[in-house]
């Protein structure tokens, strides 16, 4: 044992270690993203299961069809008529009918704004009551007048409205079930539920004049298209990458695929060869929406209050009939209305690679994490670096190897200069507290300005580099090759703790966002080539601003309403990195001016 | 004459089986000497059901059963018609006064309008229970409650005896006795009050209530009880109210009033039992308004559920009343409906309608032995559309309407909110709003707040006292009581926070994740004594609904997979450690040798002696052939 800590102590001081991490580092990302690819392969991905006995998918008849499509007919006129109207004549419509049926209805204006537009409307909602239940517990039908491409909800408004007067005749509820009818895809629903947990601004959104209880599970239909349908679309992304719980995407899968017959698609996957190409694209989909944030649907706002919502698209063309949505809906919330408790028992941390296919968060997490780990790793060899004898460098500047650097600081390894902190720190804790700057104009700004604001500032966060490092060039004490370490150092610590902190919350944002800055881990100073920070300045600065006015607006709006948190991500974490990235590519370090002050 | 022996055998057992109605025939038959006489007792009991139509096709059913024994006669276990197994489990745990609500469901006060026998019959969902003990002491107090509520567990098949001190309250200001105590406010009446917000109403509970009647729902207007039925309704409370009651001008009685009052959704009890699926009707059967332009034979825009429909008894109660109860009070009509006058109203035959002019009801007598039905017809309608003012009588406006939920979301605090609404236009109204909470919600009481809608700011007018008991962990549940005021035609916000406590392990029930229940809060309301006095007496009572309160819940599989896993590795580990520590090791040739191996190796030493033995031999012969040589 004393032997094997005496070795062990001995490689301590070995510089031979110094050389091994930048592989060490480049071996994690391999893995990494290798270990992504693997997922979609049967022996690491499982099928899904229903895991919550209560639920029961699929064991009732369904009993809603027949004189019921009369129903849905004369309720899809009236919609048709209001049809183009405002947002009050609708909801007056709605209310008279809803009240014709013995619902409680409840109304609720809201004005959100972002981008310097105004986003408001009226929310309307009816409660049906659960016939011998007291109002613990709530279930939520969303449906809302625009669906998010700002189509008209043309059949899924009254087969709401239709399925309301069924549910009505039934005295099975254990829970109140809320009928949701909102202006639009986003605000709307977020407006509502943010008023349900009293978590709104009141000078924007009001409050509700009726509640219920717990709500359990929500299901928003957005079925805008008039002709028959083939198969159900379940959109189940949630702000900021949440996910409902696997238990509900996996009822509504057995409802439609295997009660009703029809065909079930994710992530728009219209077609699904259930191949490992097919599996991948599902699975990439998955994450890019999920690594976006974005609210993707009126069930999106439902997930970050623990409510498990999806949204069923009906597509394709085929002999699926309204009906038969609504008995898919109907099978739901039969199954959602046995629920003795939240749904709980389930996955809330997986990536679905086809309807019945997921790998949960235990096997996909590590991916994620290495490539996080690459940078604490680089991080903390750099730190070791930056303490040894500079004496190696005149030489490496030459060689440019590190071993040949070991060799030449073999004769006194064991002195540790003292590293000089102050510039390192502020440099890095500045770059990193203007992220700040970009993140407030952009959310900030109106529609009109983010554009030339966005132009602009890609140009300065291209000059920035630039002028940083000359100045740290040409100040009175000029910038030493440690203090690069240091600085190099830092940047990639804090990228390490952030990505990997940021891997258990959303593992998609954080794996896209560790992917990108992986080159970080790998710039070394170059001055005779400044040419290139610039151009990797601009290529990554690209990435982001593609599709611009339309991005931009759309990331403000999400900021503002949803609270998604990538904007977040993007300038305080990846931003700063890069800049201090392009910064370390750009530097010259002075080491002859460094020797002689030494001397 | 001597009785034969069968026949005092029969009385015997009719004795025993603690029926009042067994015990008040043969005591009437049997002995004269009792001292009540018969026309006393006929004012005994008595029976009445009120059938009120409501808006939106619902029906309000409410049934009453009223007895009384005299108290010197209770007093010397003579108890008539009051149920003796009720009776002895209050004399035993010195109860004084009893109120025990069974309720399941919630009144919809926005379209049914002010609550039955104002409020007072009905408790909060699940089951709630608040008496008047006698008792020296505190502890006395509490042990007595211990007992009775024990025994009425059994008695009620409820799980009462589940209501220990972490769920007893002793209210101060929202309840008064009913009854008319001597010492109404002597120290030794203690009134405790024990609510389980999570207890199912249900079947078993409703058979024990029909058994303390003394017509058993075999005769009279109990025969309509059924539990398909009465469960299956939106809205229904049970209750049994024991009162001592002092008339003016004669002996104390001991009077128990049992009470079912429920709402039954007519569509829905009309429907067939053996067809109860609400199947979509075939599409001619349907309501339609016709004069929508795109009205055709596939599109109906339906009409038919704000309409009130006719029903009768057995339609919606499955059968006809079976005949009176041979023991009310003759003088009590033992069914009214309470429709406007007119409307027509059928009857069966032999039946007798008394109007009660002025008041929009009318009531039926029937003779004993018949069965009786009453069928209300659909009201005629003028061009398709009911006026629903004209064919019901308009429901009465509640003083208060009340609604209660949660504020705020996660795991750690949460806040509840009660709007609170005075729909009179002239009229404050003053109340005690109580809540009994579970010791796991903290209440912060500086946080409690009353702020009028649309007037920002708090008002702590509204508040005018607060009488607050804190909770103690694991001991005892918060108690607050409030006595406060809404203003005229306005609505006010009562609002606290409060912060969700960590429960061990085990103190989680097996459905730890649906959520614990709060039951909900009683609110009564005072009026004032028309004389100026300062006396109040409740007017009105009304509950909220029950919460839904989400604590913190552990991932029980957690534990499970760590037992688990170090149980396999103290297996694994000490197992082979053990094995290894324990085991004597000896090399292989010296150990004593098995059974089966043993034979094999005798077999083989006698094999190889007898081939050692065969060999030498032949060496011998050898030898003594080279010898001969």
């Amino acid at each position: 044992m004393p032997r094997l800590l005496a070795s062990a102590l001995s490689l301590r001081r070995d510089p031979r270690l110094l050389k091994l991490p930048p592989y060490l580092s480049l071996l994690c990302i391999v893995v990494g993203v290798v270990w992504l690819f693997l997922l979609p392969l049967d022996d690491y991905s499982r099928r899904t299961y229903i895991s919550e006995n209560a639920l029961l998918p699929g064991q009732v008849h369904t009993y809603f069809g027949g004189s019921d499509q009369n129903v849905f007919r004369a309720y899809k006129y009236e919609t048709d008529e209001l049809a183009g109207k405002g947002n009050i004549e609708v909801n007056n419509k709605l209310e008279s009918i809803a009240k014709g049926l013995g619902l409680k209805v409840g109304r609720q204006n809201f004005t959100y704004s972002s981008a310097g537009n105004t986003h408001s409307g009226q929310n309307i909602y009816a409660i049906l009551q659960a016939p011998r239940g007291d109002a613990t517990e709530a279930i939520v039908l969303v449906a809302a007048w625009e669906n998010v491409n700002g189509e008209l909800n043309r059949s899924g408004v009254p087969l709401v409205l239709t399925l309301a007067r069924y549910f009505k005749r039934w005295s099975l509820w254990s829970k109140d079930i809320i009928f949701l009818f909102t202006p639009d895809s986003i605000a709307g629903p977020q407006a509502w539920v943010d008023a349900y947990h009293d978590a709104h601004d009141s000078s924007l959104v009001a409050s509700l004049p009726l509640k219920s209880g717990a709500l359990q599970g929500a299901i928003a239909l957005d079925y805008a298209r008039e002709t028959r349908f083939k198969s159900v679309h379940i959109v189940y992304d949630g702000v900021n990458g949440q996910l409902p719980n696997l238990d509900l995407i996996n009822s509504v899968n057995h409802v439609a695929g295997g009660q009703m017959g029809m065909g079930v698609a994710i992530q728009e996957m219209w077609e699904h060869s259930n191949s490992y190409h097919d599996r991948l694209q599902t699975m990439l989909r998955g994450m890019l929406k999920q690594g976006l944030g974005l609210a993707s649907g009126p069930h999106s706002s439902f997930i970050p209050y623990h409510v498990d919502a999806v949204t069923l698209q009906p597509f394709g063309d085929g002999w699926q009939d309204e009906m038969a949505i609504g008995r898919v809906i109907e099978g739901t919330f039969r199954s959602l209305n046995n629920l003795l408790e939240h749904l709980h028992q389930s996955f809330f941390f997986y990536l679905l690679m086809q309807k019945e296919r997921f790998v949960s968060i235990g096997t996909y997490l590590p991916s994620a994490m290495l490539v996080a780990a690459n940078f604490t790793i680089m991080a903390i060899a750099l730190w070791v670096k930056s303490g040894q004898p500079e004496v190696r460098e005149v030489i490496t500047e030459k060689t440019e190897t590190a071993e040949e650097a070991g060799k030449v600081a073999l004769p006194n390894p064991h002195v540790t200069v003292e590293r000089d902190l102050f510039l390192p720190l502020v440099l890095v804790a500045a770059c990193q507290f203007a992220g700040v700057v970009p993140l407030y104009l952009f959310n900030h700004l109106s529609e009109s300005a983010l554009i030339p604001a966005f132009i602009f500032f890609t140009i300065l966060s291209a000059i920035l580099p630039f002028l940083l490092s000359s100045i740290l060039h040409n100040s009175t004490t000029s910038t030493t090759t440690q203090q690069y370490h240091l600085i190099r150092s830092f940047s990639l610590l804090l990228l390490g703790m952030f990505l990997s902190s940021l891997a258990t919350l959303n593992f998609s944002l954080a794996f896209l966002v560790g992917v990108f800055s992986a080159p970080l881990t790998f710039v070394r100073p170059c001055p005779n080539s400044p040419s290139n920070g610039c151009l990797w300045s601009f290529c990554l600065d690209e990435k982001v601003g593609y599709g611009l006015g339309e991005v931009l607006r759309q990331a403000a709006f999400a900021w503002d309403v949803t609270g998604t948190y990538t904007p977040v991500v993007v300038w305080c974490v990846w931003w700063p990195a890069w800049i201090v990235g392009v910064v370390s590519v750009l530097g010259r370090p002075d080491t002859r001016e460094n020797k002689v002050k030494k001397a | 004459m001597r009785p034969s022996f069968p026949s005092l055998l029969l009385s015997l057992l009719s004795l025993l089986c603690f029926s009042p109605y067994a015990a008040i025939a043969n005591a009437s038959s049997a002995a004269d000497s009792i001292s009540t006489s018969i026309s006393d007792s006929r004012s005994d009991y008595h029976e009445q059901l009120i059938l009120r139509p409501l808006p939106l096709s619902a029906l309000l059913a409410s049934f009453n059963f009223r007895s009384n024994t005299s108290l010197s006669a209770f007093e010397a276990h003579n108890f008539r018609f009051f149920p003796r197994s009720l009776g002895q489990i209050l004399q035993h745990a010195g109860t004084r006064e009893l109120h025990l609500r069974f309720s399941l469901g919630r009144w919809d006060a926005e379209s049914w309008g002010a609550r039955p026998w104002n409020g007072a019959r009905e408790g909060g969902t699940g089951v709630e229970m608040w008496a008047w003990l006698e008792a020296e002491t505190d502890e006395e107090a509490d042990h007595k409650w211990l007992t009775l509520t024990n025994a009425l567990s059994g008695l009620f098949c409820a799980s009462l005896n589940f209501i220990d001190s972490t769920r007893t309250t002793r209210p101060v200001m929202s309840f008064q006795p009913e009854g008319n105590h001597i010492d109404a406010n002597a120290t030794n009446m203690h009134l405790l009050y024990g609510v389980l917000p999570h207890e199912v109403v249900c079947t078993e509970n409703l058979t024990p209530f029909l058994k303390l009647l003394p017509c058993k729902g075999k005769a009279g207007i109990a025969s309509l009880l059924d539990g398909h039925k009465l469960f299956d309704s939106s809205w229904q409370t049970m209750a049994i109210d024991i009162r001592p009651v002092c008339p003016e001008d004669g002996e104390c009685v001991l009077q128990i009033e049992q009470s079912i009052d429920m709402v039954l959704d007519v569509d829905r009890s009309k429907r067939p039992r053996d067809n109860p699926i609400p199947r979509p009707p075939p599409a001619h059967d349907m309501k339609c308004n016709t004069s929508k332009p795109y009205h055709a034979h596939d599109t109906c825009f339906p009409t038919d559920s704000a309409a009130n429909q006719d029903w009768s008894l057995s339609q919606i109660f499955g059968r006809p009343i079976k005949g009176t109860c041979p023991l009310t009070d003759p003088t009590v009509s033992p069914v009214c409906i309470q429709v406007p006058d007119s409307r027509i109203v059928f009857a069966s035959e032999g039946a007798i309608e008394k109007k009660n002019p002025g008041q929009t009801s009318r009531c039926f007598d029937f003779p004993a032995e018949n069965d009786f039905e009453v069928f209300l017809p659909a009201p005629e309608t003028q061009d398709g559309s009911v006026i629903v003012d004209q064919h019901l009588v308009k429901p009465e406006t509640p003083l208060l309407y009340a609604e209660r939920s949660f504020t705020g979301h996660g795991q750690e605090r949460g806040g509840v909110q009660t709007i609170l609404r005075n729909p009179s236009p002239d009229q404050e109204v003053e109340f005690i709003y109580m809540e009994s909470l579970p010791w796991f919600m903290r209440i912060y009481l500086h946080t409690i707040s009353a702020r009028v809608d649309g007037q920002p700011g708090k008002a702590d007018s509204l508040i005018q006292e607060v009488y607050y008991r804190p909770a103690v962990d694991r001991a005892r549940g918060t108690q607050l009581e409030v006595r406060m005021t809404v203003p005229p035609a306005s609505t006010v916000f009562l609002t606290y926070d409060f912060e969700k406590s960590i429960l061990r392990y085990t103190e989680y029930p097996p459905d730890a994740n649906r959520g614990f229940d709060v039951a909900a809060a009683v609110i009564t309301i005072l009026n004032k004594d028309k004389n100026g006095g300062n006396s109040r007496f409740a007017a009105y009572n009304l509950r909220t609904t029950t919460l839904l309160c989400n604590l913190p819940t552990p991932d029980f599989s957690m534990p499970y997979n760590v037992i688990i896993f170090t149980s396999t590795a103290i297996a694994l580990a000490f197992g082979g450690m053990f094995n290894i520590l324990v085991r004597r090791f000896v090399a292989a040739n010296e150990g004593p040798k098995s059974g089966l191996k043993k034979g094999v190796d005798k077999l083989k030493a006698k094999l190889a002696a007898l081939f050692k033995k065969k060999s030498s031999a032949a060496a011998v012969a050898m030898t003594a052939e080279k010898k001969t040589e």
